[in-house]
């Protein structure tokens, strides 16, 4: 170290000064996702108890994790992903409110109807039949954590259960989802910008 | 072995100097020179350490616990003025000459900016993907420990980039090839730095990702790649050191490993698949012989850690062909009886080193 100590300054100052501006484009681009990006809500789902619950953040599932070739319309390609792939799974809204699936790909789509969304996902686990039929993909959005004071969990986590609570999700133009709120009760729960 | 070097020296140079090859002078004033050229690692610098990791704790629950008080702007400020702190306090204890602590403040500034990481991913509900940020934090890492030439940042950077090609491959249920990226990264630095606890960390790193090569590729039944590539970095550092042996220092430290991977795989190929009695016994044979090669190795160059391990070696081989072949048509007599006269020709070859030996001790 003794060779350098003349620059030792200098070159600390470019570790803090790269270093500090990593975190604030991590902070930056989550803002401005947030800020910018098209609104969702989506019902939150019961989870599986033990998964619910763990330390201070709430596991959070959606109708959506689970696509079921069974259950999704013909446009759906589902057999060219596996476990630790992408997919993009386009949403469209319902009469009655909600959203339902309508596409699942492993590209972007091309053409996207105006009133659709699409979201980036990566598939956790997948399940079929031997003849190839009965596809089921778990899929994560990155919007299935979230995190809460230290020992209100426990409310939350009783309040998914009894189906009170909706995810306000930010949707980005390339598919990013990001959480940015909840509706608990009817209500939502916000939190501002930061920047 | 655990006696340090100096006090080894010493001793040895008190001998040295009572039969009259080495003058009062001589010993002082070599024993200076290992005073002064000495000291890596001391005490006070291995606390300096740990007490930097603690402060990190420390901080991570500190602010965690008053979290949901402060306004999350002022989270944000805090958090980078802990990795501005520590650099800060690297600066000055560098200037008066405490670069040993100064590593230590490095480490801990590099630490914080993981705990940053994971505030922030905490802030902003980001899941998912931690890999995302061990990746970020693992080049954070391996950038400050090389601008700065910290060693205990690098040597984090390495440990981070096993963490992220671990749950990589947990996450994929695959080999996740991109850790060669990261562990040639870091290592090369190591090599750099020319830091040898570093590149020990480096052939640690490796040889498991190598051993792990068989548990994950072909469904997870690929030990004899393994123990092919173990036999072929065998090979490659005795080649080496017998054509190059200036590099006898880089290559005999390393040589130990290599044997670690063939003989993970030889075990598995014979212990974990289910191979035939004949292919057992080749392998066996094979594994034996291979140990004593090891062990009269180790013998001849000095190597302890090559002898330690080619006697653990065999005599896990032993124990566990024994428990596989009990009650099989090997009968427990005559493999008793095979034992024993691989032991036999193991004490033959040590006496013949022996002998060959003693006329050098003379010598000297």
């Amino acid at each position: 170290m003794s060779g350098q100590r003349r620059y030792f300054w200098p070159l600390l100052i470019i570790v803090a000064v790269v270093q500090s501006a990593a975190l604030f484009k991590i902070v930056y681009d989550k803002d401005h996702l947030l800020k910018t990006a098209r609104e969702i809500t989506m019902p939150v789902r019961p989870l599986d108890p033990r998964d619910v619950f763990r330390g201070d953040y709430v596991t959070l599932g959606y109708d959506i994790s689970t696509l079921n070739k069974a259950n999704l319309p013909a446009a759906a390609k589902l057999d060219g992903l596996h476990r630790g792939s992408t997919a993009f799974v386009t949403l469209s809204p319902q009469p009655a409110g909600g959203w339902s699936v309508s596409g699942v790909s492993e590209d972007f789509p091309a053409q996207v109807p105006a009133s659709d969304v699409v979201l980036k996902g990566r598939i956790k686990s997948d399940w079929a039949r031997a003849d190839g039929s009965d596809k089921t993909l778990n899929v994560r959005y990155g919007i299935e954590t979230y995190f809460v004071p230290e020992g209100t969990g426990r409310d939350l986590e009783s309040k998914v259960r009894e189906h009170k609570i909706e995810a306000i999700v930010a949707v980005g133009a390339d598919g990013t989802a990001a959480i940015k709120g909840l509706v608990v009760d009817g209500e939502r729960h916000v939190d501002p910008p930061l920047l | 072995m655990w006696v340090p070097y100096k006090t080894r020296l010493t001793r040895d140079l008190d001998r040295w100097r009572r039969n009259g090859w080495l003058s009062d002078d001589g010993r002082d004033a070599i024993l200076a020179d290992v005073a002064q050229s000495g000291g890596g690692f001391s005490l006070a610098s291995a606390l300096s350490i740990l007490a930097s990791v603690l402060f990190g704790f420390a901080a991570i629950s500190f602010v965690a616990a008053h979290w949901e008080d402060m306004p999350r702007l002022w989270r944000l400020l805090l958090l980078l003025a802990s990795i501005w702190a520590g650099y800060g306090a690297a600066g000055w204890l560098t200037s008066r000459g405490y670069a040993l602590f100064a590593d230590a403040a490095i480490l801990f500034a590099v630490g914080m900016f993981g705990a940053s990481l994971m505030l922030i991913s905490q802030m902003y509900h980001i899941d998912g993907d931690p890999f995302d940020a061990l990746l970020m934090w693992w080049v954070a890492a391996l950038f400050a420990g090389v601008l700065l030439r910290s060693n205990p940042a690098l040597a984090l950077a390495l440990v981070l980039v096993c963490v992220w090609s671990f749950t990589q491959a947990i996450d994929r249920n695959e080999v996740y090839w991109p850790f060669l990226i990261g562990w040639g990264a870091v290592s090369a630095a190591f090599a750099w730095q020319r830091w040898r606890p570093g590149l020990h960390l480096s052939a640690l790193a490796l040889t498991i990702f190598v051993i792990m090569l068989g548990y994950q590729l072909d469904g997870g039944h690929d030990h004899a790649l393994v123990a092919i590539i173990g036999a072929i970095a065998v090979a490659a550092l005795v080649g080496v050191e017998k054509a190059l042996p200036d590099t006898e220092s880089l290559t005999s430290p390393l040589l130990p490993y290599a044997v670690v991977v063939t003989f993970a795989g030889l075990y598995a190929l014979q212990f974990l698949e289910s191979p035939t009695l004949g292919t057992l016994i080749g392998l066996a044979a094979l594994t034996l012989v291979s140990l004593l090669a090891a062990i009269s190795y180790g013998l001849a160059t000095d190597n302890r850690g090559m002898l330690w391990l080619g006697y653990i070696g065999f005599s896990i081989e032993i124990l566990s062909v024994y428990w596989q072949t009990v009650g099989s048509i090997l009968g427990t007599s005559l493999f008793f009886l095979i034992a024993a006269l691989i032991v036999t020709a193991l004490a033959y070859m040590a006496l013949r080193i022996a002998h060959r030996g003693r006329p050098k001790e003379i010598a000297a």
